[in-house]
């Protein structure tokens, strides 16, 4: 019997069936090679987090400070007043605005070189002649490694949802407030897990990571603009007819105005003419007496509906997540090795 | 006759080889970076553009701002074009003008040499004829001519498109924005950030590491000068002129109050007047040109030091 040819030994090499991929081994791999990537985000967004706890405290002090303190209108409590805007605020906007850039940047420094680089240094002559293929290791390693930074940006954006209360009623924001709603609840996550997919699927399209990490960038904004945009359509908003919605000077509970309008006897809309002078008529009153027959209409968002939106939002940044990570594997299988 | 030559002098005198001339440089700089320059040029192109066609619609509307009189309805769309959708615009683009010294810097200055140490190219590159040292300083001079220039281009342009929403909104001249933006601070500022990327790539010898770590110095920095450097440059006047400076309401040449104390019975401020605009500005470029010169230098070291 020669030793080089052996009869086929079924269900030990049987050429046909795919051998089930060992998750384990696949997550230790993953480690292996991204561990520089994970530890170095793990240790910015901690040391960011301490930060943010330390300075929070502090701020959390100064507004409890601020309205405990009585009569408002006083000299002493308008300093008090002045010195949080100028101090505090200034830190707490520098931190928003950091904290609304930051799933960019994860997603162009995490997403961008996850595949590129393997291409990049021609290491995927390597990487993707192993055992099991190249689908399945790339699948591991995109949804290991996005599933691991979401969750590392979803910590660090209930960090931040704590440290920004104070400012919400102080600088009369409202949770629906572009900038707000991309770092509270899950948005922050959603938004990170999307950036993460853009930087691995142009990473992989682009095959080199400078310039990846470049359309990565633009992409992103691009979207989160656009997104802004978008939230006017989701199916939350309310039609009504009420004079009570924000009154009274804008604090944290107002709603989002999303539009308004006339409609005169017989619910006839009006033509402009018609609603400018009715404007004219009434304006600057609070509680507008229209004439008989007249009403005003305002399609609004409560702030009621945050989470609903929240949920909207996760859900189709989720879908295009999956689309683009879905995409990212098909340039894998096509790519020439 | 044999084939040694007597030594000819000017041709081969031993062991001195001509310098190779600097001009090579400028043409190897365009073949390895023409991506990063092209791309460069195209982005600030386009937002060159953008900042004249709105700037010049901007300008319009305000003119318009300013002519119509008529009370709250008939001025009502004026006010909307310009108050609404050309403020929306202009924070976008002031938003676009802080983030690009930093972007610029992120995406060039590691690239030049953390690039060459991390693909290995850095052996070849350095024992070319010109030498290490020449190469590096070369390399980093002409990006960063390239780069200050083309962005102090963008900030005059962005000067001119952002004036009118100055005036209509009375902001300070100090403010922080404002004061970034126009002058010479733009271009200094966009120099550092090029030359403290350019310093980090050769100090971590990898290009993300150093693209994280140069957006991290250059928003450390960003933020210590304008929450503290600035009040403290040598341009302060001490006075107590009540009628000056107090309940000064901000305008664009209002001055800039950094503290005041009581002093037996009278107020006296502390403050810098709008005139020290541009001695701020040359006070600013200078420690910033400083820095820069000081981090090339610490980059060409680390480049000699390199065991190659």
């Amino acid at each position: 019997m020669s030793v080089l040819t052996m009869p086929a030994q079924p269900g030990h090499d049987t050429d046909a069936v795919l051998r089930p991929l060992p998750w384990r081994r696949m997550a230790w791999v993953t480690w292996r090679l991204h561990r520089g990537t994970l530890i170095s985000v793990l240790a910015v967004l901690g040391a960011a987090a301490v930060f943010l706890v330390i300075a929070g405290l502090k701020i959390h002090h100064n507004y409890a400070t601020l309205i405990a303190c009585k009569p408002f209108s006083s000299a002493a409590c308008q300093n008090l007043n002045s010195d949080f805007n100028n101090t505090d605020w200034t830190a707490g906007n520098t931190v928003a605005i950091l904290m609304n850039l930051t799933p960019a940047l994860l997603g162009a420094f995490v997403g961008a070189p996850l595949l590129a680089r393997e291409l990049e240094t021609g290491s995927y002559r390597y990487a993707w002649t192993q055992g099991f293929g190249r689908v399945r290791p790339a699948v591991a390693r995109l949804v290991l490694v996005a599933a691991t930074i979401t969750v590392l940006a979803w910590a660090f954006s209930q960090v931040f949802d704590w440290f920004f209360q104070p400012f919400l009623p102080q600088e009369e924001m409202t949770v629906l407030t572009a900038t707000v709603f991309d770092t509270h609840g899950i948005a922050f996550a959603a938004w990170t897990l999307a950036g993460v997919s853009i930087g691995a699927f142009a990473g992989m399209l682009v095959r080199r990571i400078i310039p990846a990490m470049a359309i990565t960038l633009g992409v992103y904004l691009v979207l989160a603009l656009a997104a802004w945009d978008l939230r006017k359509y989701y199916p939350v908003a309310v039609v009504s007819s009420s004079q009570n919605i924000n009154i009274g000077p804008s604090n944290r509970n107002s709603s989002w105005i999303l539009g308004g309008w006339f409609t005169g006897p017989g619910g006839k809309p009006l033509s402009q003419a018609t609603a400018d002078k009715l404007v004219a008529l009434t304006y600057g009153r609070y509680h507008k007496a229209f004439p008989h027959g007249y009403t005003e209409w305002t399609r609004y968002i409560p702030v009621s509906k945050f989470w609903p939106m929240q949920l909207i939002e996760a859900g189709w940044l989720l879908l295009l997540s999956a689309a683009l990570i879905a995409a990212t594997v098909w340039l894998v299988r096509r790519r020439a090795a | 006759m044999t084939v040694t030559m007597p030594v000819q002098p000017g041709q081969d005198t031993a062991g001195q080889p001509e310098p190779v001339p600097w001009r090579g440089m400028l043409w190897i700089t365009w073949r390895q970076h023409r991506a990063a320059l092209i791309s460069v040029a195209v982005l600030l192109g386009a937002a060159a553009i953008f900042l004249t066609v709105e700037g010049l619609k901007i300008h319009q509307d305000y003119a318009a701002v300013l002519a119509c009189r008529g009370g709250y309805a008939a001025c009502q769309q004026v006010n909307n074009r310009f108050y609404g959708t050309d403020w929306d615009l202009a924070m976008a683009a002031l938003v676009a003008m802080q983030a690009i010294p930093v972007l610029l810097a992120m995406f060039t200055g590691p690239a030049v040499l953390a690039g060459e140490l991390e693909t290995g190219t850095f052996r070849y590159a350095w024992t070319q004829g010109i030498g290490r040292m020449r190469w590096t300083v070369a390399k980093l001079a002409l990006l960063a001519v390239v780069l200050t220039a083309a962005t102090g281009v963008i900030s005059q342009l962005y000067d001119w498109f952002y004036e009118p929403l100055l005036l209509a909104k009375n902001f300070p001249w100090y403010t922080a924005t404002v004061f970034d933006t126009h002058g010479i601070v733009f271009a200094a500022w966009t120099l550092t950030a090029f030359c403290v990327g350019a310093f980090l790539g050769m100090l971590f010898r990898r290009i993300l590491p150093a693209m994280a770590a140069t957006f991290g110095v250059y928003g450390g920095l960003g933020l210590l000068t304008l929450l503290e450097l600035r009040k403290d440059y040598p341009v302060a006047l001490v006075s107590s002129n009540a009628r000056l400076l107090a309940n000064s309401r901000p305008t664009p040449t209002s001055p800039w109050i950094l503290s005041t104390w009581d002093s037996a019975g009278t107020q006296w401020w502390r403050y810098i007047p709008a005139s020290r605009f541009w001695p701020m500005q040359l006070f600013e470029a200078g420690w910033l040109l400083i820095l820069s010169v000081l981090l090339i230098a610490g980059t060409v070291r680390l480049v000699r030091r390199h065991a190659a």
